[in-house]
């Protein structure tokens, strides 16, 4: 950031023409916008578990877009903010926390990225969770988007789990994925990504390249292992285009920077 | 960022009569376009510097390194952590912070506080900020099980003389529980104001740790709704005397 203060100086003081200012000038303003949008991107991550720590459900789904969609370990598909609420009122309970309770999820590691035009976002991260039920690792690729008002909102959290423990920890007691009838309520579509937790091993999609290689690395595609509708209908492939992680197909795959 | 936009359209209000060039949009100069590009940049900067100046903190207070830690704080700082009162001034800091073991600690003290997750705000003027952080805490000491904890900070920053210093460090741990018993076998509370070196103020909030659930006020608005968080309601306690 220093280097962008010393390049205003120079502009300052160069009889520079007009329009190559004017240039200069608006490329600053493109570079210092997308610090701030990288920034204001991990803070609503941020935001987002420090509600979900005190169940603050309603604060919690105005992060979302309109048309966001969730999904959390194995328990499916929901589209739209208001199942977003629906979700965590119904699975967790009403807003506030619970007398008892701790359902700490910490954020942090995050990997923030911003399209060139600035619309769209992604952030990789991940929580630790340290609550009344034991440990867990669920892990964010999540999108974002840039609203007219100029706020950033998430439009898809994509929440797959990595392992989870009771107290007695991951080497004597490891908990199996969650399902979409689990617990209430069910999901809009089954889970976009059938995949099991410690020990058992799934790589989840980064939606960056290598920083050094610029090589993207897909992880070994698999099927999916429920469906929709039959596959092949135009129903299916239609729900194939959202919220998907586990191959070259999903739309979480375009990489960020320039 | 809705600070930056809307202090930058400040600027280009407040110039508006200037700027006679376009009849349609009058644009700011290219002075003038510096000057606003510049506040944006300086407010990226510290909030580096006041992300640092809290980890560093938290190196310090890690290790006993009480003298190191309590120069962080401003002329008239303030430290409060848990139940324990508030110590005003960094000399009072300092010796507060030997309740928590002897300067460098001691073999068999575990004092990790660590400190992530941060939303850090700096005000328009780049004179003051906010910062929420996630404590999570491993403690130890000679003859005892390990403990857990972990909680919520909320802090104040000011900017004295171009350097960033802490204004006030409260630590509302959420709870404490034995190593191996976990959250449901083992709540540990918090202690109280020392009767060895009292604090110059009590407690400014009293609340119970786990089983008890309080959730520390945010210091900024909603990121998207920009709606106060500073009034989020909390559970009753008889005790306390919160309806």
């Amino acid at each position: 950031m220093r280097h962008l203060l010393c390049l205003c100086a120079a502009l300052l003081s160069a009889p520079a023409a007009a329009q190559t200012v004017d240039d200069d000038l608006a490329a600053l303003d493109a570079r210092i916008t997308r610090l701030e949008d990288l920034n204001q991107i991990e803070r609503v991550q941020r935001a987002y578990g420090y509600f979900v720590d005190k169940g603050q459900w309603t604060l919690l789904a105005d992060l979302f877009t309109e048309d966001a969609t969730l999904e959390i370990g194995g328990k499916g598909l929901f589209v739209g903010r208001h199942r977003v609420l629906e979700y965590m009122q119904t699975a967790f309970g009403p807003d506030g926390p619970d007398y008892g309770v701790i359902a700490n999820h910490m954020q942090f590691q995050t990997i923030p990225d911003v399209s060139p035009d600035g619309e769209t976002g992604w952030l990789r991260g991940r929580a630790f969770v340290m609550s009344i039920g034991g440990w867990g690792l669920p892990l964010y690729e999540n999108e974002f988007e840039k609203g007219e008002d100029g706020k950033w909102r998430i439009s898809r959290l994509s929440g797959p789990f990595t392992m989870y423990t009771n107290w007695q920890g991951w080497g004597v007691n490891a908990l199996n994925n969650t399902w979409p009838d689990k617990f209430e309520p069910a999901p809009d579509y089954p889970p976009t990504t059938v995949y099991l937790t410690y020990p058992a091993y799934w790589v989840i999609p980064f939606h960056y390249p290598n920083p050094v290689t610029g090589e993207v690395l897909t992880p070994g595609s698999q099927p999916a292992g429920a469906y929709y509708r039959p596959p092949g209908t135009a129903e299916q492939t239609a729900v194939e285009a959202m919220g998907h992680l586990a191959d070259g197909s999903q739309p979480i795959a375009g990489p960020g920077g320039e | 960022m809705s600070r930056f936009v809307s202090s930058a359209l400040a600027i280009a209000a407040i110039l508006t009569p200037a700027c006679a060039i376009a009849q349609t949009a009058p644009a700011p100069t290219a002075q003038q376009r510096v000057a606003a590009y510049r506040e944006r940049v300086e407010r990226l900067e510290d909030q580096v510097e006041i992300e640092n100046l809290t980890a560093m903190y938290g190196y310090y207070f890690d290790k006993g390194l009480w003298s190191e830690a309590s120069s962080l704080f401003a002329r008239t700082g303030r430290f409060e952590y848990g139940l324990r009162g508030i110590y005003i001034t960094p000399a009072r800091i300092e010796r507060a912070m030997l309740l928590f073991g002897p300067e460098g600690l001691a073999p068999g003290i575990l004092n990790n506080h660590m400190m992530l997750q941060s939303v850090v705000i700096v005000a328009d003027d780049g004179l003051t900020a906010t910062g929420r952080w996630q404590g999570m805490v491993m403690l130890g000491a000679p003859g005892t099980n390990g403990i857990w904890g972990v909680g919520i900070y909320e802090n104040t920053y000011v900017n004295e003389g171009g350097v960033w210093k802490i204004s006030s460090l409260h630590f509302y741990p959420a709870g404490f529980t034995d190593y191996d018993k976990g959250w449901m076998q083992s709540q540990i509370p918090m202690e109280g104001p020392s009767a060895l070196f009292p604090p110059d103020l009590p407690p400014s909030e009293v609340y119970r740790a786990l089983p008890g659930v309080y959730t520390p006020q945010f210091s900024y608005p909603h990121p998207v709704t920009g709606a106060r968080m500073d009034n989020i309601p909390q559970p009753p306690d008889d005790v306390v005397g919160r309806p």
